[in-house]
């Protein structure tokens, strides 16, 4: 039932049934047959709806797996990558402390009132190196270099140039305009 | 039979995949391969029903290897659970033995200590030994093999992959200075209850193929069975060289996939924590 109360699940179910023109044009549609049409529209209705509970969402074969392949023998370990602690523990401490730092920086504004210009700067640079990380995150994890090396590579770029944007963006707005503390407190009280 | 068998694969197969010695299709428990379902397939009943007898249905997945061009289906069969064992692998069993001979599932020990009979039951990664079947007749029970892993028939899934990345954090003891009393390598009782959680997995792969980090990255990050394993040698006092087996996690693939999910602790049948000793590893590698 809380599947129905999902709207992707009610549009596959709709779109299971048959289409209502082709039951409209059909010459011989007498009163027995209807009946019966209704009879299957509801079993049609029933079926794609249970389908539709075990299936979250539509399906869209979008990156369909591929034939299985072993590198070397069964035998052999799997390749170890060489260590590269800027991808690797680097990566991951200063992802942390940079979250971490954003919980002060968040809770600031509303304690104190407003933040000065400095700290208003740090905060918008922290939480723009902390969204192009999670959005690096995301791309790692969804496009396999090994499979798709130029969309990866492209994606990363079309990323690296969103956050100079946004970084230009913010600059502008933290020297010539109000700053986003500022911006948010006349937003939240507008 | 299998030269053609491997020979219309490769017909079939759009490109050809690099750096591979031999490659084998499998049909994958993955919307590309939609399954048909029991409804659309026949049901293996209970031979002779009694008149008091618990009727429950279980849907289990097949596919047949010897018809790579078929589609993967939902089978059902109907069996009285008074006559059947109380865990869902006594089910299997029979169902084996007296409706279809032809099911094929991987079972040893039916204890929980041998990992042989994993798979997804009722939607949950589980030893098929360790669960019990739902007594509820009126709800049907359903049976895939572990999810987002090669199929070699029915419920056996191909755990090649799982292996060889066990068997790349060397999973033995590395020492090269030799023991001070020249005997044994001694451990105080704190150094050896680190381990504890940890020398119980069986490697059963319920943890890892449960993981949508390792569904997604497979082939490179090595999913919480085998970090598990690596943790507990990282953590076992008598072992050298820590330093390269931390050097061997640090990438961004072998261990930084993890995104602390949890679906590993919440399905384990040993009711181990991998989760817990991937962040351990985190922490001893953080700040280095």
């Amino acid at each position: 039932m809380a599947t129905l109360a999902r709207p992707m699940a009610l549009r596959q179910a709709l779109r299971a049934l048959p289409k209502p023109s082709h039951v409209a044009f059909r010459p011989c549609s007498t009163l027995i047959q209807r009946p019966l049409q209704q009879h299957f529209v509801k079993q049609a209705l029933q079926n794609t709806t249970k389908a539709v509970g075990f299936h979250a969402t539509i399906q869209r074969s979008i990156l369909p797996p591929e034939p299985q392949t072993v590198l070397g023998t069964v035998n052999d370990p799997a390749p170890v990558p060489t260590p590269s602690p800027t991808h690797g523990n680097y990566h991951w401490s200063f992802e942390r402390l940079i979250s971490a730092g954003l919980i002060p920086l968040t809770i600031a504004p509303f304690v104190g009132g407003s933040l000065n210009p400095t700290l208003d700067a740090v905060f918008c640079a922290t939480m723009l190196v902390h969204s192009h990380i999670g959005f690096q995150a995301i791309l790692i994890d969804y496009i396999p270099i090994k499979r798709m090396p130029g969309v990866r590579k492209f994606f990363m770029w079309l990323l690296n140039a969103a956050t100079v944007v946004v970084g230009i963006g913010l600059y502008e707005f933290e020297t010539n305009d109000v700053g986003v503390t500022e911006a948010i407190k006349k937003l939240w009280h507008a | 039979m299998a030269t053609s068998r491997a020979l219309s694969r490769l017909a079939l197969r759009r490109a050809a995949a690099p750096t591979s010695v031999f490659t084998r299709t499998f049909a994958t428990v993955s919307p590309s391969r939609p399954v048909v379902p029991e409804s659309q397939t026949s049901t293996a009943k209970e031979p002779s029903p009694e008149k008091d007898a618990r009727i429950k249905t279980f849907h289990i997945y097949r596919w047949n290897p010897d018809e790579p061009t078929s589609k993967p289906k939902m089978q059902s069969y109907t069996l009285d659970l008074n006559k059947t064992g109380p865990m869902m692998l006594d089910a299997l069993i029979r169902i084996k033995n007296e409706l279809d001979p032809t099911l094929t599932f991987r079972r040893s020990c039916r204890e929980g200590i041998c990992g042989s009979c994993a798979m997804n039951i009722d939607g949950v990664n589980t030893l098929a030994c360790l669960c019990r079947i739902p007594t509820e007749t009126t709800q049907e029970s359903r049976v895939y093999p572990l999810p987002h892993m090669y199929v070699v028939k029915d419920l056996v899934p191909d755990l090649t992959n799982f292996y060889k990345q066990y068997r790349s954090i060397k999973p033995y003891l590395q020492r090269d200075t030799p023991p001070p009393d020249g005997r044994e390598n001694r451990q105080s009782k704190a150094e050896r209850r680190k381990l504890d959680g940890l020398y119980e997995c069986i490697l059963c792969a319920c943890c890892s193929t449960s993981c949508p980090s390792y569904w997604w990255n497979q082939e490179e990050y090595l999913g919480p069975a085998v970090l598990l394993q690596s943790y507990r040698w990282i953590a076992d006092s008598r072992d050298e060289k820590t330093q390269e087996r931390q050097d061997a996690l640090n990438n961004s693939m072998s261990l930084y996939r993890c995104h602390t999910i949890l679906n590993c602790s919440r399905v384990c049948p040993k009711g181990l924590n991998p989760g817990l000793a991937i962040a351990e590893i985190k922490k001893s590698m953080a700040f280095t």
